[in-house]
């Protein structure tokens, strides 16, 4: 079973595992509907695979991933209920922010009237309306995450998973991407999968973390009482 | 010297010495010329050769990215066994010796030909005579189609893993894939590699010479016919700075349509493609790889006719001419690397250190001004300058390597000028922080991204120098035999299974040299 299961689990991933030449991964893993969960631990410790296991860009070689009760394992990562954001190389550099966006509606890029609102809508929810003709080539580098935020929240997948999307930024504007995040959350009842390095940033903000080292999670709960040394050794290396 | 300008000090060395050797056999042939009437004289006849040689070159650029475009997609949708090969085949058509295609296309499209003899079957007589636009279109084809679908195909391997997951995840339809992710790639690559290709075309010597027929003759072939039959070398001269000028120009002006700094390969695992599984995909990628297949596969099989007559290669004339070849090809290959690497390091230093695209330009510049200069008159104007130095008959063994050096230098520059770059942007900084500089920045920082394009450019120039049979028709003779010059004697005295056989030789060194090529570029190996 999973550890620390929630009592209404959305997104479950029982046992589910990666195999490759010189690396398993096994996880488990319950995330609450609407949650927003912190996925924290050192480099290389299969972080980065569990997202891509959920969004199917792994295949699972075993155990189980449901979402709202819905067996994922099957479906290709179109199919899943899912939105993602990469740490970098999000946007097409020969498309505007606008066109970028429209993807999520509409990979032809021809959006009838309803789909062009939506996606000035989206970028209005990240406060980027003023650049909608800009090409990222144009923009600083939160601008480009929040293009790409604005292209997720466009899907309306209910799950939305973010590989360390603001690794590249500085402090205080990492502090306020999170924030932007869980604000979009909150008013749009998503359930948001975050990869982090530096989880002082989200610990007060996340309503569950896990601890992910050596391609298991090793631990799942409050976020202040995940960073426990005393939980595991690599805990306690991770801290330092 | 100023530190920001230290670091092209190598490059500016080579393109220095790329001008001088231009400016320098240019002005010896025109100083030799004595009185001459130049090209005054030859009015109708030079603007006949040049409205010839813009045609052929125009359309066989055209042909040659049709189907090279198409193949490299295909190629990039689809993984099945012996695509290894297939890439080592591409690879070994686009390096194959021009002297070889020539005997090829006759074995197939001759009048005696494969093609001939089928459609004789069937009660057809001959569809057409190759000799004319149909054989140099086809020979342009079967080199250059090739080499359009090799660079295209690194090219799509250059869309960052991360797009194609969002391609995944987005459901892009295969017109999708096509619009957002390899069109970009593609159009960022293909003004370049259109001048490349057309330039290689305008400038052709044995193909034109050979299966062009009676009275159609591209510039190259009139400068060679100017030296080497009518020993005027003021009209060679003048022919000489035409081509450079016309040439120049083109590489000057696609140049400027698609002045951009090189990308660097973005090493990845390979990620599926969301559209392979299309089945309509499927079907026209089945049909542009077997009609590849069918314009490269016959004349490279071709070849194979050639193997009960493999015992003609036990010669001590085929075994010096092979010794020939291999060292000169090494040391093309040494020279060709040496100079891509010093242009690459110099343009990267300009873009990145001094900030100035217009220096950068001008290094990534040289390698087509070397395509533009005429070989032709570049090795008669060096022989004329060393002539009084240096014996005559060992001058061939120095100018022979350098010229086919300069011959590789545009597809070496390829190479290596993208992972150059890449290098600079991403370690750049850090080594000057930890004052890497000269061999040791070399060996820590650039060598382990370089290691493998090194190769592959270095694989290549080999293959382009060893198949070599421009220069050496002007150069060779009793005491300087390559082996191509050795197949060109053998084809002129009728003895066609010897040459046969020593064009199958030619082929699978390419073959061999191209299939490692291949090995060393392509990221999903």
């Amino acid at each position: 079973m999973p550890p620390d299961s929630a009592s209404h689990p959305r997104l479950v991933l029982d046992e589910a595992r990666v195999v490759y030449p010189d690396f398993v991964g096994r996880y488990s893993l319950a995330v609450e509907a609407g949650a927003l969960c912190a996925v924290v631990g050192p480099s290389g410790g299969g972080k980065t695979t569990l997202l891509h296991l959920i969004a199917g860009f792994e295949t699972a070689a075993g155990g189980s991933l449901t979402f709202a009760g819905r067996d994922l394992t099957a479906l290709a990562p179109a199919e899943r209920p899912l939105a993602m954001v990469f740490q970098d190389h999000n946007l097409f550099p020969h498309l505007t922010a606008f066109q970028n966006v429209a993807l999520g509606v509409k990979p032809s890029l021809r959006p009838d009237e309803s789909e062009r609102q939506r996606v000035a809508e989206a970028l209005a929810a990240v406060e980027l309306s003023g650049l909608a003709e800009r090409r990222p080539g144009e923009m600083s580098g939160g601008q480009r995450q929040r293009v790409a935020i604005a292209r997720a929240l466009v899907t309306r997948k209910p799950l939305l998973l973010l590989d360390e999307p603001f690794g590249a930024l500085d402090p205080g504007l990492r502090r306020g991407m999170i924030r932007l995040v869980d604000d979009l959350r909150r008013a749009r009842g998503i359930t948001v999968l975050l990869t982090i390095h530096t989880p002082a940033d989200i610990l007060d903000i996340a309503n569950t973390a896990a601890f992910v080292a050596d391609g298991e999670v090793v631990a799942q709960g409050a976020p202040a009482a995940i960073l426990d040394p005393a939980r595991d050794p690599r805990i306690a290396a991770f801290l330092g | 010297m100023n530190g920001r300008l230290r670091g092209q000090l190598a490059g500016a060395l080579v393109l220095a010495g790329i001008l001088a050797l231009v400016a320098g056999s240019l002005g010896a042939l025109a100083s030799a010329a004595g009185a001459s009437d130049g090209l005054s004289g030859i009015g109708p006849y030079l603007v006949r050769i040049l409205a010839f040689s813009t045609a052929q070159a125009a359309l066989s650029t055209l042909l040659s990215l049709a189907l090279g475009v198409p193949l490299a997609l295909a190629l990039a949708r689809r993984r099945f066994p012996g695509r290894h090969l297939a890439l080592a085949a591409l690879g070994a058509a686009a390096v194959m010796p021009a002297i070889v295609v020539v005997f090829a296309v006759v074995a197939v499209y001759g009048r005696g030909g494969w093609l001939s003899g089928l459609l004789a079957q069937f009660g057809i007589g001959p569809a057409f005579r190759v000799y004319g636009w149909p054989g140099i279109l086809i020979g342009h084809v079967l080199l250059n189609a090739p080499l359009v679908a090799r660079v295209a195909l690194d090219a799509l391997a250059r869309v960052p893993a991360e797009h194609w997951r969002l391609a995944r995840l987005l459901g892009f339809s295969p017109l999708a894939v096509l619009r957002h992710l390899d069109l970009p790639v593609l159009r960022a690559e293909l003004a370049g590699l259109a001048s490349l290709v057309f330039l290689l075309c305008f400038t052709s010597f044995a193909i034109v010479l050979t299966l062009g027929g009676g009275g159609r003759a591209s510039l190259e072939v009139a400068i060679f016919e100017a030296l080497r039959v009518d020993l005027d070398f003021a009209r060679a001269a003048a022919l000489s700075v035409v081509q450079i000028v016309l040439c120049g120009t083109v590489a000057l002006a696609l140049h400027r349509a698609v002045a951009r700094a090189p990308v660097g390969h973005t090493l990845r695992a390979a990620i599926p493609r969301p559209d392979r599984d299309h089945r309509g995909l499927r079907l026209l990628d089945g049909a542009v790889l077997a009609l590849g297949a069918l314009l490269i596969l016959p004349p490279l099989l071709s070849l194979a006719a050639a193997l009960p007559h493999l015992s003609a290669l036990l010669d001590a004339d085929v075994a010096r001419a092979l010794v020939t070849s291999l060292a000169i090809a090494l040391a093309s290959a040494g020279l060709a690397t040496g100079m891509a690497l010093a242009l690459a390091g110099a343009a990267r230093s300009a873009r990145l250190v001094q900030r100035s695209g217009r220096a950068a330009a001008l290094y990534d510049l040289a390698p087509a001004l070397v395509i533009a200069a005429p070989p032709f008159a570049l090795t008669a104007g060096l022989f004329l300058l060393v002539r009084r130095a240096v014996d005559p008959a060992l001058a061939g063994y120095a100018l022979l390597p350098l010229m086919n050096a300069l011959g590789a230098l545009p597809f070496a520059y390829r190479f290596l000028a993208g992972p150059a770059m890449a290098g600079g942007e991403r370690y750049g900084r850090l080594a000057d922080l930890l004052r890497l500089r000269g061999l040791a920045r070399l060996r820590i920082v650039d060598w382990p991204l370089l290691r493998r394009p090194f190769a592959a450019a270095f694989a290549m120039a080999m293959a382009l120098s060893f198949g070599d049979f421009g220069v050496v028709a002007l150069l060779g003779g009793s005491e300087l035999r390559t082996l191509p010059y050795l197949l060109y004697e053998r084809l002129g005295a009728y003895r066609l299974d010897e040459a046969a056989a020593l064009g199958l030789l030619l082929v699978l060194v390419a073959f061999a040299l191209a299939y490692a090529s291949s090995r060393f570029t392509d990221v999903s190996h």
